[in-house]
C-alpha cells in the first residue's frame, strides 16, 4: 500500500507548483473574465459576455488581431527560411565554422529588452549606424520607429534576429544527423544542389521545421513582448501593438483587469488550436527517419 | 565564570536598549530613477537622523505606471507600503480605491502644520472636491528651451524666442537645415512624444479636456477636447512635421527627445521643467548658448495657463496608528522648506511652498539661474481656472494613449487631423464611460 502512494507523495511538490503558479491563476483570469473590477479589486461585477462582445466590436482590438497575424506570418517565415540557409552555410566544412557559429548564436544569449534598446540605437534616424549607412550609400533617410510602415518592419527584424539562432541550432544539429551517404550517393546520381536541398534535406528536416513553427509562433505571439515595448511603444498609430501588447496596456496601463483577463483567455484558446493542431495533425503528417 | 556574567549583563543592556528605542518602520516607494534614488535616500537618512525613533526603508519602485502596479498588488496582498509617490493622473484611481488616508485628515488634526504656505497652483490641481488627498511633491510644467546659438547662425534675435504657434513655424522654417536631397541635416523643433503636451496646449489656450469643469466639480462623464483649441493643436504638429521641422520621437522617449537638443540636432525643445539643471549642464558641456521661453499657444487663442505635473505622496490605509502617524511625520518633513530646496537644486522640480521660493530668491538664486525662474514665473502667471487646475479623469493612462494614437494616425497620414481629433474625443468619451460604470 505505502509502496502504490509513494508516486503520488513525490509527485505533491511539482503539483503543488504548478496548482499554485499556472491552475489557479488560469482558474482566477476565466473568472474574471466575466467580471469587471476596479483597479484596486474594491468592486467586482458579473458582465457575463460583455468583455468578449466588447473586444470583438472595439476596432482597436481587432487591429491589434491583424497585426499580430501579420507579425507572426512574416516574422516566423523569414526566421524559419533564414535559419535554414544559414544552418547550411554552417554546416560546411570550412575553416573557423566554430566561430562563426559562436558569432551568429550571440543574440540568442542577449535579453529582449537589450536586444530592443540595441536595435533603437542602430535605428536612430538621426545617429543610428543603420541610417548613416543608407545616408551615404543611397541619401535616403528612413524614421524607422515612428513611420507607418517602417517600425512594423524594424520590429519584425529584430524579432528575427534575436529568434534566429534558436532556430540555426535546431537546424544544425538535424543536419548534422542527416547521413553523408545519402547526399553523396545523390550527387553521385547527378542531382543538383537545388534538387538535394528541396527532395532530401527539407523533407528530412520538416519534424524539426514543423516543432520549430510552433515554438516561433508561440514565442512572437506571447513573448515578443520586451522588444515592443523598448522599440516602439505599440506605435505608430498602433501598427506594432500586438495582442499580446494590447493586453499588457489593458491589463497593467490601464488597469481594465476584466477586459485584460478576456483577452488572456483568447490568447488561451488560440494556444489551445495550436497545440491540438500540433498533436493531432502534425505529428502523424510529418516525416519522420 | 565571571566572563560569563559580563556576556548576561550586556545581552541585558543591548536588549532593553532596542526595547527603548523600538524604532518605528515606514515604507517609501518612489518612481524617480536615476540618480533620484541616491538622492531620495540620502534625503531619508537626513530624515533618520532627525527622528531617531523612526525607520524610512525607500525603494525605488521603477516607473510611475509600474509603481501604481506594485501598490495595487500590495494592496490586494494586504502588504501595502506606508508612503507612496503616485503621478498626477493616477489621483482620481487613488481616490476611488478609498485605500489611502487623505492628507487633508492628518493635516486638519495637526496644528503645527500650515497649508497655507503651499502654492495655490500646486494646490489646485491636488486638492479634489475641496480635499487634499495627497501631498504635492515633485511638481513640474513645459518649458520652451532654445539654442541661442543656432538662433544667431540662423540670423534670429536670441533674445526673441518664439511665443505662438505661427512664430514656432515661421521661426523653425529659418531654423531648419536641409542638404542637396532634402533630408533633414538639422530640424528645427522636437518634443517627446506624449500626450501631456496636448494637454499642456489645451490649457495654455484656458481651454478644458472633458465637461463638469475638467472633472473639477464632478465625475466627468465625455471628454469635450474636440474643440477649436484642440484643433488647432493638431494642424499646428501636424503642420511642423510635414515640413519637416519637427522631429518627432518615439512614444513617451523623453530621453531621445533631450537628446535631440543637446547633440544641437534640433533648436527648440519643448520639455519638463524637471530638465531645467540637466539643460544648464548639458548645453554648457556641448558649447551653446541655453535659452528657455514661456510654452508658445496659438496667437489667436485665449490665453490660459500650465498644468502641474509629476507626482505627489500618498499615505496608504491598514497600518497601525503608529506607523501612520510615522509616515505623517516623514512626509510633512519632505514637504518643509529646506527638504523642498534640496530637491529643487538637486532636480529642477520646482518647489512646492512659497517660503522656499522667497528663500531662493533673496539667495540670489534665480538671478544665477535665470531659467529655473522662466521655469517659476511661467507657472505664477498661469490664469487658474479649471482648465489650468488640470482635468481629473479615472481614466486618464487609457485617454492619453488614445490621444498619442490619433496624432500617429494623423501624422502618418491616415486621418485628417479634424478626423483623428474627433476619433480620439469619441474613444476617450467610450474610456471615461467604462471607468464610471465601475463607480455606479
Amino acid at each position: 500500500m505505502a509502496r502504490k502512494l509513494t508516486p503520488y507523495f513525490l509527485l505533491i511538490p511539482a503539483f503543488l507548483i504548478i496548482g499554485l503558479f499556472i491552475y489557479w491563476p488560469a482558474v482566477y483570469s476565466f473568472n474574471l473574465s466575466f467580471h469587471r473590477e476596479t483597479p484596486f479589486g474594491t468592486r467586482m461585477i458579473y458582465v457575463g459576455l460583455k468583455n468578449f462582445k466588447r473586444l470583438f466590436s472595439s476596432q482597436v482590438y481587432t487591429d491589434s488581431v491583424k497585426v499580430t497575424i501579420a507579425y507572426v506570418t512574416l516574422s516566423v517565415t523569414i526566421t524559419v527560411i533564414l535559419s535554414l540557409f544559414l544552418a547550411m552555410l554552417l554546416n560546411q566544412k570550412i575553416p573557423a565554422v566554430r566561430l562563426y557559429r559562436t558569432f551568429i548564436f550571440a543574440p540568442y544569449a542577449i535579453s529582449p529588452a537589450i536586444a530592443g534598446t540595441l536595435w533603437t540605437f542602430l535605428l536612430n534616424p538621426v545617429v543610428g549606424h543603420v541610417n548613416y549607412f543608407l545616408m551615404k550609400t543611397f541619401g535616403i533617410q528612413v524614421e524607422w520607429l515612428t513611420t507607418k510602415p517602417y517600425a512594423f518592419y524594424a520590429v519584425v527584424f529584430a524579432t528575427v534576429w534575436k529568434m534566429m539562432p534558436f532556430d540555426i541550432i535546431f537546424y544544425l544539429a538535424g543536419l548534422q544527423s542527416i547521413p553523408d551517404e545519402l547526399l553523396e550517393s545523390a550527387r553521385i546520381d547527378g542531382a543538383s544542389l537545388w534538387k538535394r536541398i528541396t527532395k532530401i534535406i527539407v523533407p528530412l528536416l520538416s519534424p524539426i521545421t514543423f516543432y520549430l513553427v510552433i515554438m516561433n509562433t508561440i514565442t512572437t505571439m506571447f513573448a515578443a513582448f520586451a522588444i515592443i515595448d523598448v522599440m516602439t511603444k505599440g506605435g505608430p498609430a498602433n501598427s506594432t501593438t500586438t495582442m499580446i501588447y494590447r493586453l499588457y496596456l489593458d491589463a497593467f496601463a490601464f488597469q481594465r483587469t476584466g477586459k485584460a483577463a478576456a483577452e488572456s483567455v483568447i490568447l488561451f484558446l488560440i494556444m489551445a488550436v495550436i497545440t491540438i493542431f500540433y498533436f493531432r495533425l502534425v505529428e502523424k503528417r510529418v516525416h519522420y527517419q | 565564570m565571571k566572563r560569563f556574567k559580563w556576556v548576561l549583563v550586556l545581552m541585558f543592556i543591548v536588549l532593553l536598549s532596542t526595547m527603548g528605542i523600538a524604532k518605528v518602520k515606514i515604507q517609501f516607494w518612489h518612481a524617480m530613477g536615476g540618480w533620484r534614488i541616491e538622492l531620495l535616500q540620502s534625503m531619508a537618512e537626513e530624515f533618520m537622523k532627525t527622528h531617531p525613533d523612526i525607520e524610512v526603508e525607500v525603494q525605488y519602485t521603477g516607473s510611475y505606471r509600474d509603481t501604481l502596479n506594485k501598490l495595487i498588488a500590495a494592496v490586494r496582498a494586504g502588504n501595502p507600503p506606508h508612503v507612496v509617490q503616485i503621478y498626477d493622473i493616477g489621483t482620481q484611481v487613488m481616490i476611488d480605491g478609498g485605500i489611502a488616508v487623505p492628507m487633508q485628515e492628518l493635516i486638519d488634526n495637526d496644528p503645527t502644520f500650515d497649508l497655507g504656505a503651499f502654492m495655490p497652483q500646486v494646490l489646485n490641481y491636488y486638492r479634489v472636491n475641496g480635499k487634499l488627498y495627497s501631498m504635492p511633491f515633485n511638481s513640474s510644467n513645459p518649458i520652451l528651451y532654445y539654442n541661442k546659438t543656432l538662433f544667431k547662425e540662423a540670423g534670429l534675435d536670441p533674445d526673441r524666442p518664439p511665443q505662438t504657434f505661427e512664430e514656432v513655424i515661421e521661426m523653425g522654417r529659418k531654423l531648419v537645415k536641409k542638404d542637396a536631397q532634402g533630408n533633414i541635416i538639422q530640424g528645427a523643433i522636437t518634443w517627446p512624444f506624449h500626450c501631456w503636451f496636448f494637454e499642456q496646449f489645451m490649457a495654455n489656450q484656458n481651454a478644458p479636456l472633458v465637461d463638469n469643469n475638467n472633472g473639477r466639480t464632478g465625475r466627468p462623464t465625455k471628454a469635450i477636447f474636440n474643440s477649436p483649441a484642440g484643433l488647432k493643436i493638431f494642424k499646428f504638429w501636424k503642420q511642423l512635421t510635414d515640413e519637416g521641422l519637427m522631429i518627432n520621437t518615439k512614444k513617451e522617449d523623453w530621453t531621445g527627445a533631450r537628446q535631440l537638443f543637446l547633440s544641437q540636432k534640433v533648436a527648440m525643445l519643448i520639455s519638463s521643467t524637471s530638465d531645467v539643471k540637466l539643460m544648464e549642464m548639458g548645453s554648457k558641456e556641448n558649447g551653446f548658448e541655453l535659452g528657455t521661453a514661456f510654452l508658445p499657444r496659438p496667437a489667436d487663442s485665449e490665453s490660459g495657463g500650465v498644468v502641474i505635473g509629476g507626482g505627489s505622496l500618498w499615505i496608504i490605509k491598514g497600518h497601525p496608528k503608529k506607523e501612520v502617524e510615522a509616515a505623517w511625520e516623514f512626509v510633512k518633513w519632505m514637504a518643509l522648506p529646506e527638504q523642498q530646496i534640496t530637491w529643487h537644486k538637486n532636480t529642477g522640480y520646482f518647489p512646492v511652498r512659497k517660503d522656499a521660493v522667497s528663500r531662493l530668491l533673496f539667495s540670489g538664486y534665480y538671478a544665477e539661474h535665470p531659467d529655473h525662474l522662466t521655469a517659476m514665473m511661467q507657472l505664477l502667471l498661469s490664469k487658474q481656472t479649471y482648465a489650468t487646475n488640470g482635468a481629473i479623469i479615472g481614466a486618464f493612462p487609457e485617454i492619453r494613449e488614445i490621444v498619442e494614437t490619433a496624432i500617429e494616425k494623423m501624422l502618418n497620414g491616415e486621418m485628417t487631423p479634424e478626423e483623428a481629433l474627433a476619433w480620439a474625443e469619441k474613444e476617450s468619451t467610450k474610456a471615461i464611460q467604462a471607468y464610471n460604470e465601475l463607480y455606479e
